[in-house]
């Protein structure tokens, strides 16, 4: 019966996909975007795009690196590590059987690090018995485990660029999908939301390990990046690493990622970005049925830290074996005040292109680096740094780099931006909303960052809007605040010799 | 179903807050059984037009946005330089673009182009050359102009000329700082020797450039009918046609545009085949890191090889298919040994491509990971793959067909490719029947035949003081000594 069934199904449902790039889609975004909320604080931001049969599901949890304390740092990206492990029913074959012996291994790894937080009092032999127990029991619980089970059934049915990541504020789960299998992401993420089982923890630690080595220890970048946070937040999360530091991703235990998995996911903590080849009303259906029984959540707590003003300028040292960098902070608001849309207005005129002041002054004319660039970081939700970043040119030395940069901050805060200046920046703005459109995974992730971290997508519509009503006056008085010495983190690499 | 459907309306109508029991939506359909609509696609072909003068255009015109983009391929490539100036085809590339052409000085161009929030880019990789054009709708005038400017006419400004020999050493003073690059230049050198895939620019072949051989290798390999484009976005096919005749009417009319040249046909320079058997090999650099990096390889076959669709499918098997992966599943999923590891055969176009395996670990498991991968491509060339593992192969690959086709740039850019390289441009019409063909026992076979364990070369960048094992444990060691050139 059911077989006669699916047949029919789909001979009633075939259609041919007649693209639409015919027929021109509207440039208004604020016609485009369609919202819904469920009754559990679910929120799902949609928009429809006919181009191709696909489709980009995006899941962002309002919680980062930045809602970690001391100890736990690299806790939310293990964490989002772990939310690919299955379910109760994903990714097992007996959920029953299997959490005893998940909670054993649990309990010894425990035991594992009492001992050789020991110190000097450690006893080899123990911490051999220790290991020797845990391997045995994940060979035992490995009967139990259908690896990697999610990626497996998206991968069946054409999902590609299943991943996820975190950032200082945010941890975001993607993939994009044929259009009909929209279905199957409703059931699974319902599933991950609804109850995640963190299997396989102390293995996937290790992995985590691994891509600190990649991404810092082996890196002259990775490393500076990460002492430059560090010495420019003291007090504030933000300069912890999202990776975690090495001592704390070497404590991560399961319990504690249990429970800020408990704090900090939730569906009222989350936002949805949905685009593509869709019908909205159905897509809130289908979230409706799956997502609509996930309960909701005490708000998570607020992040408590708040960096004071730097009382002087602060320098750091890398030595490694790399040629030399350079990276420059300083303090800024974050948005949606005033001062972070004049820097988005500076960072465009001093690094966007060839024609920008940087590029032409330091790169062009002086020939003192062979890149220069400027940014925000390392998240938005908090108060957060405008940086410089540059790669000087041998023989010049990080030094002269410094000086130039600071000569062209010495021009912004005296002399008013050119009206050219001011309008190629709108152009350029104007032309990326526009390009921006044509991409489904794009579309997605910037609709639910700003409503994560902002609180409305609208942000979004009101950003160039905001920026055609700053004055040259505005920008000289927000460089003249904020850009100054006492201020100011550096950070260089110094080559040591091998 | 029926009676579940129903207990769902009434939750959903009533709008609980507090959940309807214990109702998880799917636990009464798995999701690996739930069934879909099926769709059915029907790609957009783009419309082919050659001219007089020999440029082909490949059109597809999408109306969803007011925007305007040339995709260029020309028939040139760092294959065709001489080896004692090797950098030549990717400096030329850079510098017809940023220095300047013929109506318009780079500062012009720069500004001009910015202000309209467009871009015009080119480059000079291996194998071919690359034009971009993008621009909004209303400035396709100005874009075209300065497009075919920079692609006629390009006037190599000294100064920038300078500039880009500066910067291109600045960088190779830089390569071995990333122990990722070193191993991916050094491994590319093991496998290609002294062709022209296995060179790396240095900095007495940058020297030894000068303005005159820029000049000259445009001269020689820019000319109309070397040249292809893809164009998409919102314009009308009949007048863009009108508008690119006209952009590039000047040229090739020239004979001083065609000095090297008899009967307007480019004498490209032989390039010789890439070696098919490599000798087996263990070779290690020392690097001060704190994790190895892992290289495995050997060549491998190009694309026109009916072999290749049994390859796609096995190596997805071997360590492609990311998490569904046997190396991904064992090195990284169960054993925690590492966070990146991999297969993959590159189908040469032009050529044979090179099969490459590569995994970072921290240093005392490098041997560990080594005997891993090794085993792992053993058991593949031993044993016929799942059922299972099969099929699930096949549907990733039929089921996400589908992306092949999410843009209008997409689709035009494979059109390109595959006249360029001289393949057929339906080559996906059959692809999926060939796919779905390939059984178990051809996936053995071709495991057999393309993986080489005995013509594997290895490659660890690392500290072999705190390997686990010694290297030699693989056989006698080549220590290369990294230097800057």
């Amino acid at each position: 019966m059911l077989k006669k069934i699916r047949k029919i199904i789909s001979l009633v449902v075939v259609f041919a996909f007649l693209p639409s790039f015919v027929f021109p889609a509207s440039l208004n975004l604020e016609e485009r975007v369609i919202e819904h909320t469920l009754k559990n604080g679910l929120k799902i931001l949609m928009m429809e795009r006919h181009q191709s049969p696909t489709v980009a599901a995006y899941i962002r949890f309002n919680v980062g690196s930045v809602d970690e304390v001391t100890g736990n740092s690299g806790i939310a990206h293990m964490l989002e590590h772990m939310l690919f492990k299955g379910t109760r029913t994903l990714g097992t074959t007996d959920y029953k059987k299997e959490k005893f012996l998940i909670d054993l291994i649990n309990r010894v790894a425990g035991f594992l690090a009492d001992e050789k937080r020991k110190g000097l009092k450690t006893d080899p032999e123990k911490i051999q018995k220790l290991e020797k127990k845990i391997k045995e029991l994940q060979a035992e619980h490995k009967k139990f485990v259908i690896s990697d089970e999610f990626s497996q059934l998206y991968s069946k049915n054409g999902g590609v660029g299943f991943n996820a990541g975190t950032s200082a504020d945010g941890t975001t789960y993607i993939i994009q999908l044929p259009s009909n299998k929209l279905e199957l992401w409703a059931a699974i993420e319902s599933d991950r939301m609804r109850e995640p089982v963190l299997r396989e923890f102390y293995q996937e630690r290790a992995v985590v390990m691994e891509e600190r080595r990649m991404r810092v220890e082996n890196s002259a970048w990775g490393k500076l990046y990460e002492q430059f946070l560090a010495s420019a937040f003291t007090a504030h999360p933000y300069g912890v690493p999202i990776i975690g530091w090495a001592s704390d991703i070497q404590n991560l235990n399961r319990t504690e990622t249990k429970k800020f998995l408990k704090t900090y996911y939730a569906p009222n903590n989350a936002v949805m970005g949905i685009v593509g080849d869709i019908n909205p009303q159905e897509v809130i259906g289908l979230i409706e049925k799956y997502f609509g029984d996930i309960l909701t959540q005490p708000s998570p707590p607020p992040v408590l830290g708040q960096e004071p003003e730097q009382s002087g300028e602060r320098r750091v040292e890398v030595i490694h074996n790399a040629e030399p960098q350079l990276l420059i902070g300083y303090h800024k608001p974050t948005l949606p005040s005033h001062a972070d849309f004049v820097f988005d207005v500076i960072d465009a005129i001093l690094s966007s292109g060839r024609t920008s002041r940087l590029y032409k002054n330091v790169v062009l004319k002086k020939q003192i680096a062979t890149h220069v660039s400027t940014f925000g970081s390392p998240g938005s939700r908090y108060p957060n740094l405008f940086v410089f970043s540059g790669t000087p040119r041998h023989p010049h030395t990080v030094e002269e780099l410094e000086k130039a940069i600071d000569e062209e901050i010495e021009k912004i805060k005296k002399e008013p931006v050119t009206k050219r200046e001011f309008q190629k920046v709108i152009n350029q703005l104007e032309a990326s909303m526009i390009r921006g459109l044509k991409s489904n995974g794009g579309m997605a992730s910037k609709l639910i960052y700003y409503e994560g971290v902002v609180g409305d997508w609208r942000y979004i519509l009101n950003h160039i809007k905001e920026l055609k009503n700053i004055t040259p006056e505005d920008i000289m008085k927000t460089a003249q605040k904020y850009l100054i010495k006492s201020n100011k983190t550096v950070a260089f690499i110094t080559k040591e010799n091998p | 179903m029926k009676n579940i459907k129903l207990f769902q309306v009434i939750c959903v109508a009533a709008g609980l807050i507090i959940p309807c029991a214990n109702t998880s939506a799917f636990k009464s359909v798995h999701p690996s059984k739930l069934v879909y609509k099926s769709i059915e696609l029907n790609p957009s072909v783009p419309e082919k037009t050659v001219l007089e003068n020999g440029m082909v255009i490949y059109t597809l015109e999408d109306h969803e946005l007011p925007l305007f983009n040339i995709n260029a391929v020309i028939k040139t490539g760092g294959i065709y330089e001489p080896k004692d100036m090797t950098g030549l085809a990717g400096m030329t590339g850079e510098v017809m673009r940023s220095g300047g052409a013929q109506s318009m000085s780079w500062e012009e161009i720069d500004e001009k182009l910015e202000f309209i929030a467009g871009s015009v880019e080119t480059g000079i990789g291996s194998d071919s050359g690359t034009a971009h054009l993008s621009v909004l709708k209303k400035d396709i005038d100005e874009g075209l102009k300065i497009f075919a400017d920079i692609l006629m006419n390009p006037v190599f400004d000294q100064d920038k000329v300078d500039l880009q020999k500066k910067q291109m050493i600045e960088s190779i003073r830089r390569e071995n700082d990333n122990p990722g690059h070193v191993a991916g230049r050094e491994f590319r050198r093991l496998l290609y020797g002294d062709h022209p895939y296995g060179r790396k620019a240095t900095i007495e072949t940058v020297s030894r450039i000068n303005r005159r051989d820029l000049i000259g290798f445009h001269k020689k390999y820019f000319h109309p009918n070397s040249v292809m484009l893809g164009i998409t976005g919102d314009f009308n096919k009949g007048e863009i046609l009108d508008k690119i005749k006209m952009v590039f009417k000047d040229w090739g009319k020239r004979k001083a545009d065609y000095p090297l040249l008899e009967n307007k046909k480019v004498d490209y320079p032989e390039v010789p085949p890439v070696r098919q058997d490599l000798s087996k090999s263990i070779n290690y650099i020392y690097k001060d890191v704190k994790q190895s990096i892992i290289r495995l390889g050997h060549m491998g076959l190009d694309i026109k090889n009916p072999d290749h669709y049994a390859v796609i499918l096995m190596n997805y098997i071997l360590g492609g298919g990311s998490f569904q992966s046997r190396m991904m599943k064992d090195i990284r999923s169960d054993r925690g040994l590492a966070y990146s590891v991999w297969s993959h055969f590159h189908l040469g176009y032009r050529d044979i491509g090179a099969f490459s395996s590569g995994a970072a670990t921290k240093l005392s498991s490098t041997v560990t990971v080594i005997k891993r991968m090794q085993k792992i491509i053993q058991e593949m060339r031993e044993h016929l793959v799942t059922e299972q593992e099969l099929n699930e192969a096949k549907e990733y690959i039929i089921n996400s067909f589908v992306f092949k086709f999410s843009s209008t740039g997409q689709i035009v850019n494979r059109f390109i490719k595959l006249e360029y390289y001289g393949l057929p441009t339906n080559y996906l019409e059959d692809y999926l029947e060939n796919i779905k063909k390939v059984s178990s026992e051809e996936i053995l076979r071709v495991a057999k035949k393309y993986l080489k364990p005995d013509q594997t070369v290895v490659l660890v960048v690392g500290n072999k003081e705190k390997f686990e094992e010694p290297l030699d444990v693989f056989g006698p060691v080549n220590e290369i000594k990294l230097k800057i050139q």
